[in-house]
């Protein structure tokens, strides 16, 4: 049987991703008016935020298309693509040229939702097999 | 089913050990910006480091092992010195406050304990903002970046990125070549105008005077109407005596005058007169002096030096020089003179005119005497025809005597706030009558004026303008009353427009304080101070805001206006 939880989880990690994504899209340009932001260190922030978009749309299809199937092929690989995501997210909490308060908050929720989801993928994984 | 969930602990905790290890990094990178001291330190001179501890920075900690005034972070400062301030000028010295904790030093003062302390606390200061910085991996972020030292290496490159023009070589006038530019110009007559360098036959009216350091320098054009007055040293030696150009009086007057710019017209300068000064400093006036002296030796000293030179030129309203004279001070040098000082002036008088300085245009001018004089019945206000001698307190001197003092006295000058004194040795045997006269003159001098000029341009004729001085005594009911200080106040107002007001002298009161002269017994003497000032008041009003009239309504029915019922 699909995961409930899961669903939900995987549901509202989309919402709450576009929100990421339009947050941290508009800190940046804050960032570069505000701050001292040569073009250089703008570019990998920004180029990374586009690739952790991709990767994101990617993992949320499918994990929710592997749940609802309950395959464990698609989970698998979602869970794969997660931790790169997780890595990202790191990078965005620790490594990036700014870090505001306000990143901390948005990465950390992102992380704790990863592991939340991670631990539910896996789950659900035993539970296929 | 616990298992997966000890593993989404585990999980849960190893993410979460980035976010507490995010936390030291998260001290303001600032601190590190302190040995970026640039590599290339080859003997050139380097910036010193930046200070970035903030209990350690203080801005108003100006003089150097001395405690600053109200400066509660300057560490030269004592306890007792802190029970003397009054405020910290420097409340609080924080990092950059963008970071989300940054440290902070507060000083403060406690004035309710006594003595009053100074208080200093370091604290951490949060920003509260959610944007405020947690952390940055971009070193240079947070301070300025130190400037390029300039070496061998990368001058000519950062001459080429930085480099542009200050100062022009020469200005322009002096480039004589001019006709080619101006064709238009050519049959316009040419005048001499404010401030336009003084044209001779080869180059310019030299007035030579120190540039940089006191040594004269020759390239300093005369300005039209331009009074000036220069003292430089000029190197001599009794050996070049005939070889120095500048000492000789021909070097002077040799070149002609053009009388307007760019003309033919040619103005030679004469000889008004010479003065000789001997080696001890007495000057003689020389009798039928247009003979041209130049230097020669006599008796081991070189004389006809020129010492100083004085031009006078005289002008038309049309822009035009008309005459030139010059007045010499010749002197002598012995073998062991190195150098000599000379003064040069020149000085510019309309024709058909005599000048007369005044103190002010209409209003006075700071700096310069008031003017006064008396006004006799029938005729216009007299002045005395040195205008610092016109209105005068008594002059201090070095001895403090009154009676030595010789009748020194010092002009008032507008705007300046003058206390002068003396002290006065009476004996048993002093009279008061006498010593009552003796002080008043010493106070007054010996002409005190009875009317001041209002404007600094009044003319003597129009005697409306001056303002009469008021005499003021106080004194008390006793035997005998002597004179002991003199209080000269100026009122004065701001009199015209708002963008340029001028000084106008309103009323001018002489106060005179008397004292009891206690008698002696025979033997004694006491010393009393002797005081004079002069204080100037403002007392203008401020300016009232002048507005228009309110608009009103004239509103008129037209009278059929409610035709059916009227």
């Amino acid at each position: 049987l699909s995961s409930v939880p899961l669903q939900i989880l995987l549901y509202v990690n989309g919402i709450y991703y576009s929100f990421y994504f339009l947050a941290t899209l508009a800190m940046i340009i804050y960032k570069s008016q505000v701050f001292s932001y040569p073009d250089d260190f703008l570019a990998p922030d920004l180029a990374l935020l586009f690739v952790m978009a991709i990767l994101e749309v990617l993992r949320l299809y499918l994990g929710s298309k592997g749940n609802l199937t309950e395959e464990e092929a698609p989970l698998g690989l979602s869970l794969v693509i997660t931790v790169g995501s997780v890595i990202l997210s790191v990078y965005f909490l620790v490594w990036q040229t700014y870090v505001l308060k306000a990143d901390v908050i948005l990465n950390a929720v992102l992380l704790v939702t990863y592991g939340l989801e991670s631990a539910l993928k896996v789950v659900a994984v035993a539970a296929f097999v | 089913m616990a298992a997966a969930l000890k593993l989404v602990a585990l999980l849960l905790l190893l993410l979460l050990l980035p976010l507490r290890a995010a936390e030291p990094s998260a001290e303001p990178t600032a601190s590190a910006a302190g040995p970026e001291a640039p590599p290339e330190t080859r003997a050139a001179a380097q910036a010193p480091p930046p200070v970035t501890d903030v209990a350690k920075l203080c801005v108003c900690d100006l003089l150097v092992a001395q405690c600053d005034v109200n400066c509660c972070c300057d560490p030269d400062c004592s306890a007792a010195d802190f029970s003397l301030f009054t405020t910290c000028s420097v409340p609080i010295v924080t990092g950059d406050s963008r970071l989300c904790s940054q440290k902070a030093a507060i000083y403060s003062l406690d004035v309710e304990a006594n003595p009053p302390e100074r208080i200093f606390k370091l604290i951490d200061q949060v920003n509260p903002s959610v944007f405020c910085i947690h952390a940055t991996n971009y070193k240079q972020a947070l301070s300025f970046s130190p400037a390029e030292m300039p070496t061998s290496e990368n001058f000519d490159q950062l001459l080429k990125r930085f480099g542009s023009a200050t100062f022009s070589a020469e200005p322009d006038s002096w480039n004589m070549n001019t006709d080619a530019q101006n064709p238009s110009d050519a049959n316009d007559t040419y005048r001499y105008e404010y401030g336009v360098p003084i044209q001779t036959v080869d180059a310019f009216l030299r007035l030579p005077s120190p540039v940089v350091s006191s040594w004269c320098s020759d390239a300093n054009p005369a300005g039209f109407l331009v009074n000036q007055a220069t003292k430089c040293t000029r190197s001599v030696s009794v050996e070049e005596c005939g070889n120095i150009q500048a000492v000789s009086m021909l070097f002077y007057i040799n070149s002609s005058i053009l009388a307007v710019p760019r003309s033919s017209q040619m103005v030679n300068i004469q000889v008004q007169s010479i003065v000789v000064q001997s080696l001890n400093g007495m000057r003689t006036l020389l009798n039928g002096s247009d003979v041209v002296r130049l230097p020669m030796i006599l008796d081991e000293l070189c004389i006809n030096i020129v010492l100083g030179v004085s031009y006078h030129i005289t002008y038309t309203d049309a822009g035009e020089i008309i005459e030139a004279a010059a007045a010499f001070v010749l002197g002598a040098i012995n073998k062991e003179a190195l150098s000599i000082q000379q003064s040069f002036e020149i000085s510019f008088t309309q024709v058909n005119t005599t000048p007369v300085p005044l103190s002010g245009n209409p209003g006075y001018v700071v700096g310069l005497p008031l003017r006064a004089g008396f006004w006799p019945q029938g005729s216009g206000i007299i002045q005395n025809t040195n205008r610092y001698s016109q209105l005068t307190i008594l002059q201090s001197t070095s001895n403090q005597d009154c009676l030595a003092a010789q009748g020194a006295r010092t002009p008032v000058l507008f705007g300046y706030n003058m206390v002068s004194g003396c002290k006065l040795r009476i004996t048993a045997a002093m009279k008061c009558q006498p010593l009552t006269q003796i002080l008043l003159d010493l106070l007054k001098g010996q002409s005190f004026p009875e009317y001041v000029a209002s404007f600094g341009n009044s003319q003597a004729q129009d005697v409306l303008d001056w303002v009469p001085i008021t005499h003021l005594r106080t004194s008390e009911q006793s035997s005998c009353q002597i004179p002991v200080a003199l209080e000269i106040e100026v009122k004065w107002t701001k009199y015209g427009s708002l963008v340029n007001p001028q000084a106008k002298i309103v009323n001018v009161t002489a106060t005179i304080t008397t004292t009891t002269l206690k008698q002696l017994p025979s033997g004694r003497e006491r010393t009393i101070p002797i005081t004079s000032s002069v204080v100037f008041t403002d007392i203008s009003s401020p300016a009232e805001p002048g507005y228009k009239a309110w608009p009103t309504i004239n509103v008129k029915l037209p009278f059929d206006f409610f035709f059916p019922f009227v």
